[in-house]
């Protein structure tokens, strides 16, 4: 029971790199912020996590019970705080302090595992199960709560479910030992921050991608991503059969890079293109994270130091992931939309409908584009359009869908393929230190 | 190694497979140059050719300034987005019009040597050409639906 506990406390905390990002749009209708400024949400708790998981890991190896208590009823706290802020910089500051109070929990909940297992290995395979699987499902999660219960909904259902992590120290006894701390894994944690890096654009992009761009539910967005984590859990539980070490995390990270680019080169718009790529994403994600968290952890004391590190690289990886693809991405907006407008201005007049409608169809969309961006999302073409009995108009209708979903797919391109190249360049510390991720 | 070997296969046959199904070149259509030739077509109805007219003496006005005639149909939409495309080309909105003017007054030329229109309406579009702002023909034309 404890090590349930503790595993469901570690998954609740990484879940929350990523659980608000199908709520993105509801968060900016609310706030009324800047896209740029509305990324905050996400990269704040990220560089918090990042920044502070070390020192947390070094205060909780010496006293595990009581940093793993306080984190969790701070990060409850700092969750309704989420929930309740009046404003955008209330919401910030309260995602800071989730980071702050996750780190503990993250890096206190591996040595309390290693004293509930008896085992620092089954420890090390407990945390590391539980933080790919609180990852890769927070978008899921996120988008379900968001549809079904409002964004705020989030922040309150996993305040009670992370207070339950408490019940775990019930059953543990933690003895700390004061051990010497050995150097980190250099090899392993870069290939983290870089493959965490480039999973910014499976797990934040991709989203938005679904939601934003081709209209999806954010129920259904959430369900079309479970993909991810079914394949990432399958490959982790199976995975391990790959020998040696650096061989599975080069194998994922081979799949992620694979899964990447063929998102950034759909064929065609559409939530069931999204499988393929998302399978090896899934199972990319499972092997790398798995193998090179394993990597950095095994023999390695004192544990929650080291898992300290890998937290650390984890999430700075995000926030770079964040810095590199987010400009990428609004840059190619901002070109699509224009691609968009002169392509679906020239659709409007090599159309069949009556000359004299064209100008105030042109001047309808151009309105309904204008609207749509304030409000960050795609315009209804059929609404603007109009006329659904005539052949014309519903032949223009979807010439303008084609050339709008061509746009908003295209627009995602580039950070896709960026985000590849970074996923390729953790090969070579996999490759480089593969000695050392042999041994 | 075989597990390395086997993803990179997989990813490889997952890349390839989404390029041959188009993956590369999924993006929107490209506008028509302006300055190509277009064929004179001698449509049934004033109001196509009407359509015809205005479409070859944006192409004109288009081809001159570098720009695609759908970016002069999107400038041309309401004021904001004519003072943006005017300071973006470094031209007066004045000389926009001029040129879009000029377009017109050739392409009804064009329209009376095909034979799509008879004298009298040809003068009377140039008429029209000379002494309305093109804004106002963009309007007035807007105006006309569904008439």
């Amino acid at each position: 029971m404890p090590i349930a506990l503790l595993g469901l406390s570690v998954g609740i905390v990484l879940a929350d790199s990523s659980v608000v990002t199908i709520a993105l749009p509801e968060i900016l209708a609310r706030y009324d912020v800047e896209l740029a400024t509305l990324a905050w949400v996400l990269t704040s708790f990220n560089l918090a996590l990042a920044l502070s998981a070390l020192p947390a890991a070094f205060v909780a190896r010496r006293r595990p019970a009581p940093v793993f208590g306080v984190g969790i009823v701070v990060f409850a706290a700092a969750s309704l705080a989420c929930a309740l802020s009046p404003s955008f910089g209330g919401l910030v500051a309260g995602r800071v302090v989730q980071g702050v109070a996750g780190a503990a929990v993250v890096c206190a909940a591996l040595d309390l595992l290693s004293h509930a297992t008896g085992a620092d290995a089954s420890a090390a395979r407990v945390w590391i199960l539980a933080g790919i699987a609180g990852a890769a499902l927070g978008p899921a999660a996120g988008g379900i709560l968001t549809q079904l219960l409002g964004w705020e909904s989030i922040f309150f259902v996993q305040a009670p479910v992370v207070l339950l992590g408490l019940l775990a120290l019930r059953g543990v006894r933690a003895v700390p030992v004061p051990e010497p701390v050995e150097r980190p894994h250099l090899g392993a944690n870069a290939a983290l921050l870089l493959i965490s890096g480039a999973l910014v654009a499976a797990l934040f992009l991709l989203v938005i991608l679904l939601i934003n761009g081709w209209r999806l539910e954010p129920l259904a967005a959430g369900l079309v991503v479970t993909i991810m984590p079914l394949a990432a859990i399958a490959a982790t539980r199976f995975g391990g059969a790959i020998t040696p070490l650096w061989a599975r995390a080069a194998s994922g990270v081979l799949l992620i890079a694979g899964g990447l680019a063929a998102l950034g080169w759909l064929p065609h718009a559409g939530a069931g293109w999204t499988v393929p790529p998302q399978l090896a994403l899934g199972a990319g994600l499972g092997l790398a994270l798995s193998a090179l968290s394993t990597r950095a952890l095994a023999g390695r004391s004192a544990l929650a130091v080291h898992g300290g590190w890998t937290i650390a690289a984890r999430h700075a990886g995000v926030v770079l992931g964040l810095l590199l693809l987010t400009p990428i991405f609004t840059t190619d907006l901002h070109r699509s939309e224009d691609n968009a407008l002169a392509a679906g201005t020239a659709a409007v007049l090599d159309s069949r409908i009556p000359p004299l409608d064209k100008i105030g169809v042109a001047r309808d969309i151009l309105v309904a584009v204008d609207e749509a961006k304030d409000e960050a999302r795609i315009p209804d073409v059929q609404e603007v359009v109009g006329e659904p009995d005539d052949p014309a108009y519903v032949d223009l209708a979807s010439a303008l869908q084609d050339q709008l979903d061509r746009a908003v797919t295209n627009s995602f391109s580039r950070a896709f393929l960026a985000a590849a190249l970074l996923g390729l360049v953790a090969l070579a510390p996999i490759v480089l230190g593969r000695r050392e991720v042999g041994s | 190694m075989r597990a390395v070997a086997l993803a990179a296969a997989a990813a490889v046959a997952l890349v390839v497979v989404y390029l041959a199904l188009g993956g590369a070149s999924y993006a929107p259509a490209k506008v028509a140059n302006p300055c190509a030739h277009r064929e004179w077509r001698n449509p049934k109805g004033l109001d196509k050719v009407a359509e015809q007219i205005v479409l070859s003496a944006l192409d004109g006005a288009a081809c001159k300034l570098g720009v695609s005639r759908e970016e002069i149909v999107l400038a041309f939409a309401g004021r904001d987005s004519l003072k943006r495309f005017t300071r973006e080309h470094g031209i007066s909105e004045r000389e926009l019009e001029e040129l879009v003017r000029s377009g017109l007054l050739r392409a009804v030329d064009d329209a009376e040597r095909a034979g799509a229109i008879n004298a009298t309406v040809a003068d009377l579009l140039r008429g029209v050409a000379r002494r309305i702002p093109v804004g106002g023909l963009l309007d007035l034309l807007g105006q006309l639906r569904g008439f």
